[in-house]
């Protein structure tokens, strides 16, 4: 196990490398200059060259990677090139903002799919299977951005239970403010992480049915539900963890589409800003920082795989 | 069976989700925090200390220093955190912490003397050794200001020199009547403050910033807000509300949500939604002109070589109409006035009267065909999902098709279109949209105009305008310089080097529980100017 651990951390670093080189290929080639954010019209050429200069932005692309590269194995990733604060400093003042959200989202959808999933794949092809199928493919079918305005629409605007926009009450810090500000995103989030999770936990079980070990017990005349929820559910359980794995890299870089509509002051937001403003530091940044995420919460699930199924650790 | 069952549901869904948005404004039984839901009109008009006002803004601000600020959301906050030396308003001065400017009889020295007893927000006395600091920071090439342009002449800098603790000196290398447009834009930062820091720019200072407007800094949390409270010793007299909240908010559509539930008291709105909004009558509407110009341009540049002649600029300006365009992009013209000429209302020496092409459809056809540029495709660059361009665009495709041009739109993202828009380099494309604001003094405008310029977009040449934008910019004799001004926006007219079509106005929402706005003078792209006059009924 400790082998395994090693290995894998050790791999991650060829892939971060790969990532970035990537990354950084890709926001040069892209359109736009990140110059402009500073220019108004009444600079002259000399000023813009001296703005450049000051920046390092002057120099072929390659050596800036390079000087980027040095300073990230230094610990210091950067400043922004549109307001000049510490990268670092910037996507961890936004983190618990997102990675509060997204975790909370992650965990409703799981802790509402596995029941639905596992009752849909227990009554194939009946109405209950039915409902939840087609929930699910409403739910994949719909824009979230367009869901999130229309609970915010109803929620905040018709009924004033809830708060339309922002994290808390201005001047306001108290836990319960957070949580009542959340609750809309959070929903919306939900809904796009259980319709995904609902779908494989439904295979999953269906799959799972048919294995010998399921038709013993029915032999032994045991009921359906201790069935589902005592045995057939601990292997369905398995792509889950995979799912939530897979589920980190979101932890981090926030989702643009929700935290913009809700206001919510996470890294997604700030992803978008940089990615308008083509402030390449704050980009990078948010890359790496999620694709380490990523790829640690593969390890995870790896190891989780190893406790919760003793055959896979066998294998390797 | 089964199938027709999951149409019923399908079908109750969308019918619960419909009912959901269609109910009625009735049932707000219980406005929890949300304050401003039924306005009473207690219109005691007499102006009343207390209350917070929250102002949404689309994006978090860059950086709090005026010396930096470019962006709308700094420039606002800015506006009452920091004061200004003096503000212009149709040629008007109003001095804040100012109390006078005066050029002398070479209008080569102007004298600017402050109020007395100014002092910062921490306490600390505000003089001319701030003044002539902030100068100094300005025009320091490390520092990085992007104003240092403007306090350049002629490629020798304008010295600040303090002559006692209230007065300051300006020495200009040579004579320049826009000078006092230059000066507005400045706005002092403490020197005890920023002393001793190497990159003023980055400076953590910027995060906790101390000015001298009527609001000080209390608060920012990132990606949520910035709060401003009451400036007690503020020189204009103590402020009435107590704080001024700038909440950030990128989604244009959630945000006016906000605006309907009391989350938001004032913020501006697109045209598109004004009349969803006034709707609701819990908002007083306010137009007001931007100081801006929008306008179709001519890439004199493009490979075609097309555009270079003026006589096809004409023809093409005459297959348009401009109170049709202001419709198509503006939806009313409650929101945009007809442009003529190329220096907008609040501009001294402005002059709508002048040549213009416009609507003649036989004359377009007759230019046009003669020029050999019917059948011929003309490319028009956009910015994919900037509605005003895309309108813009498509009447014009619609109109040019009549007299025999086709033109082939192309959409493209905002830093693509900005780097062609911007590249003086860039030919393969003959019209676009562009907009801008330039203030008060028309000598802001060469660098529009003036050939070889960084910022002339249209390319456009012609040595009569560069000697009259020359002369006019050394001319200290206001009827001559106007004379100057009045000609040369004649000359840009009749060579229809752009097509201007219109002065937009900003529609700014507020909450009818807020008043004092004309005395808070509304202010383009800052909002108010003096926001110490805003007021909760």
């Amino acid at each position: 196990m400790k082998r395994l651990i090693v290995r894998r951390l050790l791999q991650t670093v060829p892939m971060l490398f790969f990532v970035s080189i990537v990354c950084f290929i890709l926001v040069k080639a892209a359109p736009g200059d990140p110059v402009r954010s500073f220019i108004t019209p009444n600079m002259h050429a000399e000023d813009i060259e001296r703005v450049r200069h000051n920046l390092g932005l002057d120099k072929p692309a390659y050596i800036q990677y390079f000087i980027w590269l040095k300073n990230c194995l230094t610990g210091n990733f950067g400043y922004s090139l549109v307001n000049h604060k510490p990268v670092m400093g910037q996507i961890l003042e936004r983190l618990p903002a997102t990675a509060g959200l997204m975790g909370s989202a992650i965990a409703l959808a799981v802790i509402l799919a596995i029941p639905l999933g596992l009752v849909a794949g227990a009554n194939r092809n009946r109405w209950v299977d039915k409902l939840v199928n087609m929930i699910a493919y409403i739910g994949i079918s719909l824009p979230l951005f367009w869901l999130a305005i229309l609970l915010m629409y109803f929620f905040s605007i018709k009924m004033h239970w809830l708060p339309s926009m922002g994290m808390r009450t201005i001047g306001v810090n108290s836990a319960l403010d957070v949580i009542r500000h959340g609750i809309l995103p959070c929903v919306v989030l939900a809904i796009g992480f259980l319709t995904v999770y609902v779908r494989y936990i439904r295979s999953s079980t269906i799959s799972q049915l048919k294995e010998d070990y399921v038709q013993i017990q029915y032999a032994f005349g045991s009921a359906k539900r201790i069935i589902l929820f005592r045995h057939v559910l601990k292997h369905v359980v398995l792509p889950v963890i995979t799912l939530v794995g897979m589920s980190m890299g979101d932890l981090v870089a926030g989702a643009i589409v929700t935290e913009t509509v809700f206001s919510w002051p996470g890294i997604g937001s700030l992803g978008m800003t940089a990615v308008r403003g083509m402030d390449y530091p704050v980009i990078m940044g948010i890359t790496l920082f999620s694709s380490v995420l990523l790829i640690l919460g593969n390890l995870l699930a790896d190891i989780l795989y190893g406790i919760v199924d003793p055959r896979i650790k066998t294998t390797r | 069976m089964r199938k027709y069952f999951s149409g019923v549901v399908i079908l109750a869904l969308l019918t619960m989700l419909v009912t959901a948005c269609s109910g009625d404004a009735g049932n707000s039984a219980a406005p929890s925090d949300a304050s401003s839901s039924g306005s009473s009109q207690t219109t005691g008009d007499q102006p009343k200390d207390g209350g917070n006002l929250i102002i949404g803004v689309q994006a978090d601000p860059v950086i709090l220093n005026p010396n930096y600020a470019g962006d709308r959301v700094s420039l606002t906050i800015d506006q009452a955190l920091y004061a200004p030396l003096f503000q212009v308003n149709n040629g008007k001065k109003t001095f804040y912490l100012a109390d006078s400017l005066e050029p002398s009889a070479d209008n080569l020295t102007y004298t600017l003397k402050l109020k007395s007893g100014l002092t910062w927000h921490d306490g600390e006395k505000l003089t001319a050794d701030d003044v002539v600091f902030t100068i100094d920071k300005i025009l320091d090439e490390k520092q990085n200001s992007m104003l240092r342009g403007n306090f350049i002449i002629h490629g020798k800098p304008i010295k600040a020199v303090k002559v006692d603790d209230t007065t300051v000196e300006f020495k200009l290398p040579q004579v320049s009547p826009a000078f006092e447009a230059t000066l507005v834009q400045v706005t002092p930062i403490p020197k005890h403050i920023f002393e001793h820091e190497a990159d003023i720019e980055k400076s953590p200072k910027n995060n906790t910033p101390v000015g001298s407007g009527p609001f000080k800094f209390k608060e920012y949390k990132t990606g949520e807000y910035v709060t401003l409270e009451r400036f007690d010793n503020y020189f204009g007299g103590k402020p009435h509300l107590d704080t001024i909240t700038y909440r950030i908010s990128k989604d244009a559509n959630a945000s006016n949500l906000a605006l309907q539930n009391g989350e938001i008291n004032i913020k501006y709105v697109d045209p598109q939604d004004a009349a969803t909004i006034e709707a609701t009558g819990n908002f007083e509407m306010k137009n007001y002109s931007e100081g801006r110009l929008a306008y179709m341009l001519f890439n004199e540049n493009s490979d075609t070589g097309l555009m270079k002649n003026k006589e096809v600029r004409q023809g093409l300006s005459y297959a348009l109409n401009r109170e049709e365009l202001i419709q198509v992009a503006y939806t009313s013209p409650d929101y945009a006035d007809p442009a003529k000429s190329f220096v907008t209302p609040d501009g001294l020496y402005h002059d709508n009267n002048v040549t213009t092409y416009d609507n003649d459809v036989e004359k377009a056809k007759e230019l046009l065909q003669k020029n050999g540029v019917v059948g011929k495709t003309l490319r028009f660059i956009v910015t994919s999902g900037n509605k005003a361009q895309e309108a813009i665009a498509l009447y014009v495709q619609q109109k040019l098709k009549d007299v025999g041009v086709n033109v082939e739109i192309q959409s493209m993202d905002a830093s693509a279109f900005s780097d062609k828009f911007t590249n003086p380099e860039t030919s393969d494309y003959e019209l676009t949209v562009g907009g801008y604001i330039m203030g008060f003094d028309p000598d802001a405008y060469s660098i529009l105009y003036t050939t070889g310029s960084d910022s002339n977009y249209a390319h456009y040449s012609n040595p009569e305008v560069d000697k009259l934008f020359q002369e006019g910019a050394g001319e200290a004799d206001t009827a001559k310089r106007g004379e100057i001004y009045k000609k040369l926006q004649e000359t840009i007219a009749a060579d229809a080097v752009i097509y201007p079509i219109a002065y937009t106005k900003t529609i700014v929402a507020v909450d009818k529980k807020f008043g004092g706005l004309d005395e808070a003078v509304l202010k383009p792209v800052v909002i108010f100017e003096d926001p110490s006059k805003l007021y909760q009924k």
